[in-house]
């Protein structure tokens, strides 16, 4: 049984996706209960998992699909931090969506996709071996495809073009790095470090930087950032979950364990990887931030508040310093919590005012109070508003800079407060003081549109206000650098 | 995992509560309530601090570990002072606000504030710390704005920004001081601050985060903006209770005898006479009590970084006087008839001379018990800032009488009664801790020495008042101070222009940078360039390896 459990976890996304597209259109009840029961199974599942491998435990599966050629799953502290986001958010975005889409066109279709897009990042996050990772990584791209053409008008199949065009080269990256590496190394788990020492330093020096090409891509650093703001085009739900689980921490997860698991902090410290990569990092946070002022759609905004928000995550990988990893990794969770928040509620804007522009704001306080109340709470967080979610990830990166003798990462970290506050101020401004426009309609969403938001928005306070206790994200990201990467 | 809380519960409780009655406004149903329950909300506080705030609260799960508890010094004594001015104030709120949704939106934050406003007292440690000072200063804001007025508007503007940027110095300072203590609590991050790697930085961000909200000159501009735009409860506990929270910040964290420590006895000193000649060219009663602010500050601050014990009990009594000016020009504005508005008057002229220093006044004790810390010179520059204090609260005072009886029924009595409650706290309370503080018998105070110190500068600072109206009066109509000082009487009365030029240059350059920016973005949009590039950054990676 224990053998099975992480093919299980991954199954309880595969097998919906699988059934999902021969569901008619019209059952809505039979889809419904195929998602959320996978999303409700799937998150017992990973709660019975971390008390287990709190406990020490770890599970492995192995599916064998040709010759020489292994799936290895498995289960441990890092993994199951990734996993539980994405079934937690997994969970609420379909609650999201059977909602906002209601009766549209194209449902199986889109929840088949959808599922299918989850069961590949829980791929990505149990994936044991390189190998398994990237054939998760690439289902992952080709998933994804599908659900940011979901609206099949213009902008969307442009914006789904787009990001293919990104994509693909980064696989190839990704591809190349693997069999550089593996033709010398043989293949790489990611519970034994491969001997590196076969290869020689300039050569692992490629071959790191080939892997964040590849990664990237998907983690939206720039310059290859570009395809992020233009799949915005997708529908709200799929935006949610690309920006706060899906492919953006794919690629940024993707990072983690190929600094962590493939050559260890210690080796990329040691090629003088650990800064140049750092300075990308910030340069991305800083870029992203100056790009998200500019802009004057709500959903572009956020995208480029993701490019810059996520790199936080990197920085934290690349840093290398014990507090500077926790900061990074407790920000994938946190991240995830305020950014699902903020796209939920910018696409609840849309759906009950036809609200897609940043002056369109004014006044919706008031007429959308509980939409609000969640973008609120998730802008304050990006900004790093104590005690909210972002605060934590922001102090302990920059307590980790200083550790790691890089105190110019505090000024990096600076600067991307006081311009996160530049361009989620405004916002909030608008929204609450500013008189409603003449022609202002909306009324506040359907509970089952809200709830969501509600409990995310809820979500990134909680992870804040009680972040010394074990059970929370950062107890867990303390938890997994503590025990398996701090010698 | 400990127990959820470990110690004494009261610590926590007396913050909490502010906060639990914060929620309360959100149903319109109990809005009437819940501004009678801002006078409430501050009691327990000062129950605790009547205490002498016994015990400490150990949260391990909240934050990162929160630890509640009185800081030292005479921070208890700040501590009770701010929850009595807020309790106060809150009463003024009840009575004088209708139960509309803008009250209700002033109530929550209201409380807001009022809790970071207590917990700064009580962090003991940085994080804890950081929160509540977070919360004094941004949820503040909507205390400046609540009228919605062009002018408080624009005084929140500037308000919003400045706060902001003083939360990122104070994060990063806190930050670099906690790394080089290598721990969160407060007492090991000040004893590591002087010995901290680039503690220059370390400590100037501090002071720069701390003189922010306190007012120092010269970061005060918000300060004789934002305080005046307030109503007038709002004014009363920016003025009495807010600002006091950049003083712990820098009792607790500057280090004395450090370079800072002089930058801040100097500006300090230089901004409590400055700021009071300044407070002479105003109009406004509440804008000159503002600029009275600032001054005051000016020697509370200056006695912090001269390490001067008496810095609490100094700040306290200045918090009872200002918390009284401020309510009592609200008061004097309600006041029904003429022998109502004399009765108010006389309230703020006792209110005045005790921050004056008036002879056996709570402010000439305040000022006596510093000066038994200082040397002889320090202690003269003290009893001279007595003179430029009585210029400006006599201008206070003159202009304040010039306005009209309202004549309509109101509260006044309770208005009146709770706001001479703290002109008596004034005088009285710092009677009560003399001994404690200084050391010195009760009758100390009536020698002939501290009479004398006590008493010319007042002497001198009304004479000089009659000399320059004397002076001024034939060429100018009476009653317009303004044309006392050497000023053209044209220039504008507020200090900052609404458009900063500088700012406005700033702003362009912004703009252009921005407009860089885009173009450059354009660029990196373009697949084939980004594709170009991604090779591009990948050998400009590799390259850089090659130097690494």
């Amino acid at each position: 049984m224990t053998a099975a459990l992480p093919l299980l976890i991954l199954m309880t996304s595969l097998v919906p996706a699988v059934l999902g597209f021969f569901v008619a259109q019209e059952s809505h009840v039979l889809r419904n209960t195929l998602n959320l029961g996978g999303a409700l199974l799937k998150l017992g599942l990973i709660v019975a998992m971390l008390v287990a491998v709190a406990g020490g435990a770890s599970y492995e599966s192995e599916v064998p699909l040709a010759p020489g050629l292994v799936l290895l799953l498995r289960v441990d502290a890092l993994a199951l931090l990734f996993v539980s986001l994405s079934a937690t958010l997994w969970l609420l975005t379909t609650l999201y969506a059977i909602r906002y889409f209601g009766a549209k066109a194209e449902l199986s279709r889109f929840f088949g996709f959808f599922s299918l897009c989850v069961a590949a990042t829980t791929g990505i996050a149990l994936s044991g071996s390189l190998i398994s990772f990237f054939i998760f990584f690439e289902l992952l791209t080709l998933s994804t495809w599908p659900l940011v053409a979901h609206k099949q008008d213009g902008a969307s199949l442009r914006a789904a073009r787009v990001y293919l065009a990104y994509a693909l080269p980064g696989s190839v990256a990704l591809l190349w790095a693997i069999i550089w590496l593996e033709s010398s190394t043989g293949p790489v788990l990611f519970t034994e470090p491969p001997d590196l020492s076969v290869l020689d330093p300039n050569a692992l020096r490629a071959i790191f930087v080939l892997f964040i090409l590849g990664l990237g891509v998907k983690a939206a650093v720039i310059p290859l950032h570009g395809w992020l703001p233009t799949a915005m085009a997708a529908p709200a739900p799929v935006s949610a979950l690309l920006h706060a689980v899906a492919v953006v921490k794919a690629g940024a997860f993707g990072m983690v364990r190929i600094i962590y698991d493939v050559f260890g902090s210690e080796q990329m410290v040691a090629l003088g990887l650990s800064v140049p990569l750092a300075a990308l990092a910030s340069a991305t946070i800083l870029w992203g931030s100056i790009r998200a002022l500019q802009q004057d759609e709500i959903k572009k905004r956020l995208a480029f508040s993701t490019v810059s928000q996520v790199s936080y995550i990197l920085l934290g990988a690349a840093l290398a310093s014990p507090l500077a990893m926790i900061g990074g990794l407790v920000h994938l969770v946190h991240q995830g919590l305020m950014k699902i928040t903020l796209f939920f509620c910018a696409g609840i804007y849309d759906e009950q005012a036809g609200i897609k522009r940043i002056e369109e704001l004014d006044g919706m306080g008031a007429r959308m109070p509980w939409t609000s109340a969640c973008f609120s709470l998730g802008a304050m967080g990006m900004i790093g508003l104590p005690p909210l979610a972002g605060f934590v990830s922001k102090f302990y990166l920059a307590l980790g800079g200083i550790e790691a003798g890089a105190p110019w990462v505090l000024g990096v970290l600076a600067g991307s407060t006081l311009l996160n506050a530049a361009y989620f101020l405004p916002l909030l401004h608008r929204l609450w003081f500013r008189p409603a426009r003449a022609d202002a309609g909306g009324s506040e969403a359907a509970p089952a549109l809200i709830l969501p938001a509600v409990v995310t928005a809820a979500g990134s306070l909680g992870v804040g206000l009680l972040a010394a206790s074990d059970l929370s994200p950062l107890g867990w990201a303390n938890l997994i650098v503590m025990r398996d990467y701090v010698p | 995992m400990s127990g959820v809380l470990a110690g004494s519960v009261w610590p926590f409780v007396i913050v909490v509560i502010p906060l639990l009655i914060g929620l309360v406004p959100l149903v319109p149903a109990w809005r009437g309530v819940a501004l009678w329950l801002l006078a409430v909300a501050p009691l327990p506080a000062f129950g605790f601090a009547l205490m002498g705030a016994p015990g400490a609260s150990d949260l391990p799960d909240l934050l990162l570990g929160v630890v509640l508890g009185m800081a030292p010094g005479g921070a208890i004594l700040i501590f009770g002072m701010v929850a009595a001015v807020w309790a106060v104030a809150g009463l003024h709120v009840a009575l004088t606000f209708p139960p509309d949704q803008k009250s209700a939106i002033l109530a929550g934050f209201w409380c807001l504030t009022l809790s970071g406003n207590l917990a700064v007292f009580l962090a003991q440690d940085i994080v804890t710390f950081y929160v509540a000072f977070a919360a004094v200063s941004l949820a503040a804001w909507f205390i400046v704005v609540h009228q919605r007025t062009d002018r408080a508007l624009h005084a929140g503007r500037i308000y919003i920004v400045l706060a902001v940027l003083g939360e990122a110095a104070l994060l990063v300072g806190l930050v670099m001081g906690a790394s080089a203590a290598d721990s969160l609590r407060i007492e090991d991050v000040r004893a590591a601050l002087p010995g901290a790697p680039s503690s220059m930085l370390v400590v100037g961000l501090l002071v720069a985060g701390f003189g922010l909200k306190a007012g120092l000159v010269p970061l005060h501009v918000w300060l004789p903006l934002a305080h005046p735009a307030a109503p007038v409860p709002g004014s009363a506990v920016l003025s009495g209770a807010i600002v006091k929270a950049g003083v712990i910040g820098m009792i607790l964290f500057l280090p004395a005898g450090s370079d800072w420590a002089s930058i801040v006895i100097w500006t300090g000193a230089f901004g409590a006479f400055a700021a009071a000649l300044w407070g002479l060219t105003q109009a406004d009663p509440k804008a000159i009590l503002a600029y009275s602010t600032v001054s005051q500050m000016g020697v509370i601050l200056a006695l912090v970084a001269m390490g001067v014990q008496g810095a609490g009990y100094y700040a306290m009594h200045h918090g009872f006087a200002k918390g009284a000016l401020f309510l009592l020009v609200g008061v004097m504005a309600a006041a029904p008839g003429k022998g109502a508005r004399r009765a108010a008057l006389v309230a703020a002229a006792l209110a005045a001379l005790s921050v004056a220093g008036l002879p056996l006044s709570g402010g000439a004790l305040a000022k006596a018990a510093a000066k038994a810390e200082m040397d002889r010179e320090a202690a003269l520059v003290l009893t001279a800032t007595g003179v430029s204090t009585t210029l400006l609260l006599v201008w206070f005072l003159k202009t304040v009488a010039r306005g009209a009886v309202a004549h309509k029924p109101g509260p006044f009595r309770m208005l009146f009664a709770s706001a001479a409650a703290l002109v008596a706290a004034a005088w009285l309370v710092p009677w009560a801790f003399w001994g404690g503080q200084t050391g010195l018998a009760l009758y100390y105070p009536l020698g002939a020495a501290p009479l004398y110190e006590a008493g010319w500068p007042l002497l001198v600072g009304s004479a000089l008042a009659m000399i320059l109206l004397r002076g001024w009066l034939p060429s100018f109509p009476a009653g317009d101070l303004l044309n006392l000082l050497p000023r053209p009487p044209r220039l504008p009365a507020l200090p900052v222009p609404a458009r900063l030029p500088a700012l406005e240059r700033l702003r362009t350059r912004l703009g252009e940078v921005i407009d860089v920016a885009r173009d450059l973005e354009a660029v990196m949009r373009h697949w084939p360039r980004a594709g170009l590039m991604m090779v591009g950054v990948g050998a400009a990676l590799l390259a850089s390896l090659s130097f690494g």
